[in-house]
């Protein structure tokens, strides 16, 4: 009997045990693949972020690289400008003729806009060249201050009206919901451009969202001051009601009677084609075999024992090992020289484009001084608008001549055409004006004359600029730094 | 009957017995709710999480080109009838229980002999109408063991968990591992 006791308390001691150790085992899962801190909505910080994801943090952070050069961009400083003095002339009357430089990676985001001669040394919240649309692309606090103020005040009044709540860069909160990590579309523009399309952006499938989070900036897009919602507002809209190809823009922009700016030197009124990236990868082959940006420019990595995804956005050349040839089998020296072929190619056709167009606004300056009028030159300067915009669009896309070649340089011959046409118009007016002789060129040779030509005072500029990074800058760090004392993280255990 | 009568405790014990009886079946019944037992007769792939060591495992799969079509048993248990299924899962499934009680799952977990015959099996179920040409589909597991061919998965080496193995290989997968085992309605009374 007492045999049978001790066994009995045996098997109910031991099920007992088992019971705790299930338990036990159970109870690691709370703390396993959990988070260290609680993320708040539309938290700026990244670096808050990166405390639950240090992987893809480090990676971002590693955006700050500026050391490779492709034949062509790269993430490196260039001076735009001072390589392709040319581009000084075309964007005569625009900001981009004062100052402008190869992008580098989104860490610089902020730094870059401040430190740009295009936004000049605002002095007050109210001046400035820029508005404040212009941050709308540059980091984590926008969608934290369109979240407060809603988009149509966001945009109101000056960029330096937000000096102080802009300052950390293209980063987690851009593209990640804060809780599940799931790609979100946090830029109102977007969002507003499919709901004009008649489409839904939130029934987008994961793998399109790997290229929509990328087109929420790297598209074309324009200040609309005729938006019904907010009159006089610079509304950030895209113009794509008729769809993304350069014809169907210009015929966009052309039913607006919309300009981005008159130039100064052949008064044509012209359009800045920003950045039509997305537009361009969707018309070539890697697009339309479902490859989205993130597959090339954010490829899996293996750190460890761990794979991630690289957010170390870069340009797949700089990493041909985990992004081409996860696809392809060539060699890495035979796949880059297949890119550069195909760049050196387009590039060879945009600059007989943009050489035709150097002439043309000089030529186009020259027929005004003989006295030329509106009337005759009404062709002409549609030419040069209908053939820069054709340009802008081939060059600003930048990895347009990889992305999509042959749409690339269908955009560029239909622009030569035009501006040969532009040129035979004018020929004809200078003619009747009793020219009859070759245009004189400016010396245009290196970035300083062509600004000096056009007129920029430099100096004045550089000044401006110097007085707001020594006096200005400082007050809006400060003013962003007690901010953000003023947030608080909790830790995931803390009730 | 005889043999109930003989373990039939005299009167005088007949409460104290019952309460001890009551007691064994009610802590086994507690084990085998605490360890989702009953889900293991299932196909859902939830279950194989019931084991947070086999997160990595599902979240690759999850990621996988397979995650769409298969759950883990179309490969892992063998498909040749219920009882084969069932006897091969009770074994293996027994197996992996007591390692991971004792904790004494491996950091990188691999598949046993065992195992692999019935994915390579499950492999040629489902792609011999598709890859009727492969040569290698028509190679037994036994002959693959005298070197007369190949894993389908020595080849194809991505397929479906991926290259990288370990218990740490997705420290931030979305996993559905099983909560806490206190009822819903229990948590809020205790709240109040």
């Amino acid at each position: 009997m007492w045999v049978l006791f001790i066994l009995t308390v045996g098997v109910v001691f031991a099920l007992g045990l088992l019971s705790a150790s299930i338990m036990e085992r159970r109870t690691e899962t709370l703390y396993m693949n959990r988070p260290k801190v609680k993320i708040e909505p539309l938290e700026p910080r990244s670096e808050v972020w990166g405390t639950n994801y240090p992987n893809q943090y480090e990676s971002w952070k590693s955006t700050q690289d500026t050391s490779f050069m492709s034949k062509y961009n790269g993430n490196a400083n260039i001076d735009m400008l001072e390589r392709y003095p040319s581009l000084v002339i075309l964007w005569a009357g625009y900001g981009f003729s004062k100052d402008y430089n190869q992008s580098k990676g989104h860490m610089y985001a902020i730094d870059d806009i401040l430190l740009t001669l295009r936004t000049g040394g605002p002095t007050k919240p109210d001046t400035g060249p820029m508005p404040s649309t212009c941050w709308s692309c540059k980091g984590t606090d926008v969608p934290r201050m369109i979240a407060k103020v809603g988009p149509a005040e966001f945009y109101r009044g000056k960029w330096a009206k937000y000096g102080g709540e802009q300052v950390n860069p293209v980063g987690c909160a851009d593209c990640h919901d804060e809780k599940t990590m799931d790609l979100k579309i946090t830029r109102p523009a977007l969002v507003e451009a499919f709901e004009r399309q008649g489409k839904d952006i939130t029934k987008a499938s994961h793998q399109e969202k790997r290229s929509l989070v990328c087109a929420q900036c790297h598209v074309e897009y324009y200040f609309d001051k005729e938006n019904p919602a907010a009159k006089g507002v610079p509304y950030l809209t895209f113009p794509w009601d008729k769809g993304m190809g350069v014809e169907e823009m210009e015929a966009y922009y052309d039913a607006k009677g919309f300009s981005d700016w008159t130039h100064k030197l052949s008064k044509a009124p012209m359009l800045k084609a920003q950045h039509p990236g997305y537009e361009l990868y969707t018309q070539g082959i890697h697009a339309k075999r479902g490859v989205s940006c993130a597959d090339c420019h954010m490829p899996y990595r293996a750190e460890g024992g761990v794979k991630f995804t690289d957010h170390k956005i870069q340009s797949p050349l700089n990493n041909i090992s985990n992004s081409c040839v996860v696809c392809h089998r060539e060699s890495e020296k035979e796949l880059i020289s297949n890119v550069y072929s195909n760049m050196d190619k387009v590039i060879e056709a945009r600059s007989i484009l943009e050489h035709l167009l150097v002439k043309l606004h000089i030529e186009a300056e020259f027929a005004w001084n003989k006295g030329a009028t509106k009337d005759q030159m009404a062709g002409v300067l549609q030419d040069i608008r209908r053939a820069q915009w054709r340009w802008d669009y081939a060059a600003a896309s930048h990895g347009g001549a990889f992305h999509a070649p042959v749409e690339a340089l269908r955009i560029i011959s239909a622009g030569i055409e035009i501006a040969q046409n532009g040129r035979l118009k004018l020929a004809k007016v200078l003619a009747g004006l009793g020219y009859n002789k070759e245009v004189p060129m400016p010396d245009i040779a290196t970035k300083a004359k062509a600004q000096a030509y056009i007129g920029l005072d430099m100096d004045k500029l550089n000044a401006e600029k110097q007085n707001f990074v020594e006096n200005i800058l400082p007050q809006w760090m400060e003013k962003a730094r007690a901010r953000e004392d003023n947030y608080i993280t909790h830790s995931v255990t803390e009730k | 009957m005889r043999l109930f009568s003989y373990f039939k405790p005299p009167p005088q014990w007949i409460i104290f017995v019952t309460l001890l009886v009551g007691a064994i079946v009610g802590l086994s019944l507690y084990s085998v709710y605490v360890s989702n037992a009953v889900s293991y007769l299932s196909d859902d792939p939830k279950t194989c999480v019931n084991c947070h060591v086999m997160m990595p495992e599902y979240a690759t799969w999850r990621h996988s080109s397979h995650g769409r079509v298969t759950t883990c048993n179309d490969c892992h248990v063998p498909h040749t009838n219920p009882v084969a299924k069932y006897v091969f899962k009770a074994k293996d499934g027994l197996g992996h229980a007591t390692a991971f009680t004792l904790h004494s799952e491996p950091q990188v977990i691999k598949m046993r002999p065992a195992g692999q015959a019935v994915v390579q099996e499950n492999c040629v179920r489902c792609h011999a109408g598709t890859n009727q040409k492969a040569k290698a589909l028509n190679v037994s597991f036994a002959e693959i063991k005298h070197g007369q061919g190949k894993l389908c998965w020595q080849c194809h080496r991505e397929v479906p968990h991926g290259r990288v193995k370990g218990l740490t290989s997705t420290p931030n997968a979305r996993v559905p591992v099983p909560g806490s085992p206190v009822p819903q309605w229990l948590t809020d009374i205790l709240k109040k």
